[in-house]
């Protein structure tokens, strides 16, 4: 049965329901028992499981080594990095240890660790508190990176997340908190590593994740009004990518936009294009076009920010551009 | 505490095993037949030799990169060649040349290898430790009983290690909710170069673990007795689920920091002081003298441990290389990486 929850509560739906199929599964960092988490995704969880969830000191470094040690003795850790932006400071447990334990160990052990990290900007919280971290992470074989963009996809990918048996680093944009969708009850799954075509099309090729999802929606139906059909398609997995689905849909539709949150220069808009052009140059129309932010860091009075992330307007007239060609 | 005559003869094996196999470690090393760095810890043998000596083959031993001899003896002897087969970079290695010297594991041996990084092993143990307070906890398969000791973790670190931002998370979390870990502080006096006293305000490292309310001990890390009785001692603590204890072996290191290391920067004679408390001739003293074993007896041994590096030695270098397309392998548990 599905009814509408928001995207936090299906994070902690999902949490929930695979903490009670499994025990090895366990939920750390700062503030995720008593509290239920800065943002309440753990709430409930430290009242039903008491040796389950547990508070830290402010330590991302040791959050994460534990993380790396209990997994390869076969516990399941969930972490909670109440920003993204604090990857930088537990950077050496996630890239020399995390994605290393399995080439380390052979494939007899691995990091089977869950990183869930708040991203993004859009709060006015400036540039501590905003950054969109994935290219931080992208350059590191043996991470994966998942990114939702509405609850269905946030409680089925964070349910393969745990099961899966590499370390994970989980994507949660904070706007998306409070945006709801049709979610089942019963405890799903959805394929990693698979990108997901969310509309059909037949002239341009779209990739968005997280919130610049609902750019692109809005977009597509606005083209369509000009006879302009946009295929849309989200990553969810943004490391390592669903490269077939991508380039396969850009064969299709001969031009490519990216749409990406963070800065420009070696993000994933990057990487797709790159990948698109090695991969099928002969089937492109026209050049490829990138909407991202500016390589700045995000600023926190509203009108700057505003400015430097992606914006609307900018999706539109990239879709014109590449439909000159 | 005198170790039983048995027991001594038994650790004074090991640290001659860990000088030999060092020395021919370095002699491959230094006519290039073993790539990369080598971290030797010759003259430091009472400090692996007897950490491991006090521990339990089913406690997880985190070693640190000049720890070829916690690696060696916590491997069973089987599988001692293959540590040296590793230090070759052979197909053979226990690890099939993926790490080397610096990341010898054996996960059977809950010896869990060690990483390029100082200070990294020293929050990755708090997981290891974890796992049983975890399991006790929750009174899982296995762990229904109150009766069960936790699984004791022990992690090597060098003086230098000290100076890095995990070692406080790690201790601070350790004693707050009471980790059976052992921080073993090997000082060697030198970090590369500089020399304790220049990075730190301590006289005495061990000194450190009072801010954390951790018992902390400083003891002659040459004296393999005085090791082995400490670290019995933390392990009970840690067995018992009282917590974590910080012990500091004073020792030092011979060579340079690595292998070819010429070490210009200790001042004349410090060396030659300290080759007169070396650990092998302290216990070998106490064998002769206390335990009346003879000359001969004891040439017996050297032999017999001779016979054994030589066998690793001739095994290593016989032994082939990987396959280079391997590389790829084991990047992910559950996907395959392209080759060229």
């Amino acid at each position: 049965m599905t009814r509408k929850i928001s995207f936090s509560g299906a994070i902690n739906e999902a949490l929930h329901q695979e903490m009670e199929r499994d025990e090895t599964v366990f939920i750390l960092g700062e503030d995720v028992a008593k509290m239920g988490g800065d943002f309440g995704i753990t709430k409930g969880i430290w009242l039903k499981w008491p040796h389950r969830a547990y508070d830290t000191a402010l330590s991302e470094q040791a959050i994460l080594g534990l993380c790396n040690g209990a997994a390869v003795c076969g516990l399941k850790p969930v972490a909670e990095l109440m920003f993204a932006d604090f990857v930088g400071v537990c950077y050496d447990q996630l890239v020399n240890n995390a994605a290393k334990l399995c080439y380390m160990y052979d494939g007899q052990a691995s990091a089977q660790i869950v990183v869930r990290a708040v991203t993004g900007g859009g709060i006015r919280c400036a540039y501590h508190h905003s950054q969109c971290i994935e290219p931080w992470l992208m350059n590191i074989p043996g991470l994966v990176i998942v990114a939702p963009s509405n609850a269905y996809e946030a409680k089925g990918l964070l349910v393969s997340a745990i099961r899966n048996p590499n370390p994970v680093v989980f994507l949660e944009h904070k706007l998306l908190y409070n945006t709801k969708a049709e979610v089942p009850e019963e405890l799903y799954d959805i394929e990693l590593y698979k990108a997901k075509v969310v509309k059909e099309g037949t002239d341009i090729t779209m990739v968005a994740a997280m919130t610049m999802m609902a750019f692109a929606e809005k977009a597509a139906k606005e083209l369509e009004k000009e006879g302009i059909s946009v295929e849309i398609v989200n990553p969810l997995t943004i490391f390592p990518l669903d490269k077939e689905t991508i380039v396969d849909s850009v064969a299709k539709t001969g031009r490519l936009v990216v749409v990406q949150e963070g800065p420009k220069v070696m993000g994933y808009a990057a990487e797709i294009g790159a990948m698109v052009v090695e991969d099928i140059f002969e089937y492109l129309k026209a050049p490829i076009r990138r909407v991202t932010s500016l390589d700045v860091p995000v600023p926190f009075a509203p009108v700057q920010e505003d400015y430097v992330l992606p914006q609307y307007d900018e999706v539109i007239k990239a879709c014109h551009e590449v439909m000159t060609f | 505490m005198a170790l039983t005559k048995d027991r001594l003869w038994k650790v004074y094996r090991d640290m001659v095993l860990i000088r030999r196999f060092e020395e021919e470690v370095e002699k491959y090393a230094q006519n290039g037949t073993i790539p990369g760095f080598i971290h030797l810890s010759i003259g430091q043998e009472a400090a692996q030799a007897g950490v491991v000596e006090a521990l339990k083959q089913t406690d997880y031993k985190f070693p640190d990169h000049r720890g070829h001899g916690a690696i060696v003896l916590s491997s069973p002897e089987e599988r001692r060649k293959n540590c040296m087969s590793e230090i070759f970079a052979k197909e053979t290695g226990i690890n099939h040349g993926r790490g080397g010297s610096m990341h010898v594991n054996d996960l059977d041996a809950r010896n869990m290898g060690f990483n390029g990084i100082q200070g990294s092993t020293v929050v990755t143990c708090l997981g290891t430790a974890f796992d049983s307070y975890y399991r006790k906890a929750n009174k899982m398969e296995g762990w229904e009983s109150d009766d069960r000791d936790l699984d004791v973790t022990a992690v090597f670190m060098g003086d230098g290690t000290l100076g890095e931002g995990t070692c406080h998370e790690s201790m601070n979390m350790a004693a707050t909710w009471k980790l059976p870990i052992i921080y073993c502080l090997i000082n060697n006096q030198y970090a590369i170069s500089t020399h304790y006293t220049e990075s730190h305000p301590q006289k005495q490292l061990a000194t450190w673990g009072e801010g954390y309310e951790v018992p902390s001990f400083t003891v002659d890390g040459n004296d393999i007795e005085a090791v082995i009785e400490v670290v019995e001692k933390a392990a009970e603590r840690a067995r018992k689920g009282e917590g974590p204890t910080l012990i500091e072996f004073m020792t030092y290191r011979w060579q340079g920091h690595f292998s070819g290391d010429p070490a210009a920067y200790r001042p004349d004679g410090e060396l030659e002081a300290w080759k007169e408390k070396c650990p092998l001739v302290l216990a070998k003293k106490k064998l002769m003298e206390v335990h009346g074993y003879s000359e001969e007896e004891l040439d017996a041994l050297h032999a017999e441990v001779e016979e054994e590096i030589q066998g690793y030695v001739k095994f290593s270098l016989e032994s082939p290389s990987p396959k280079a397309e391997d590389a790829v392998k084991f990047v992910y548990m559950d996907r395959e990486v392209e080759g060229r």
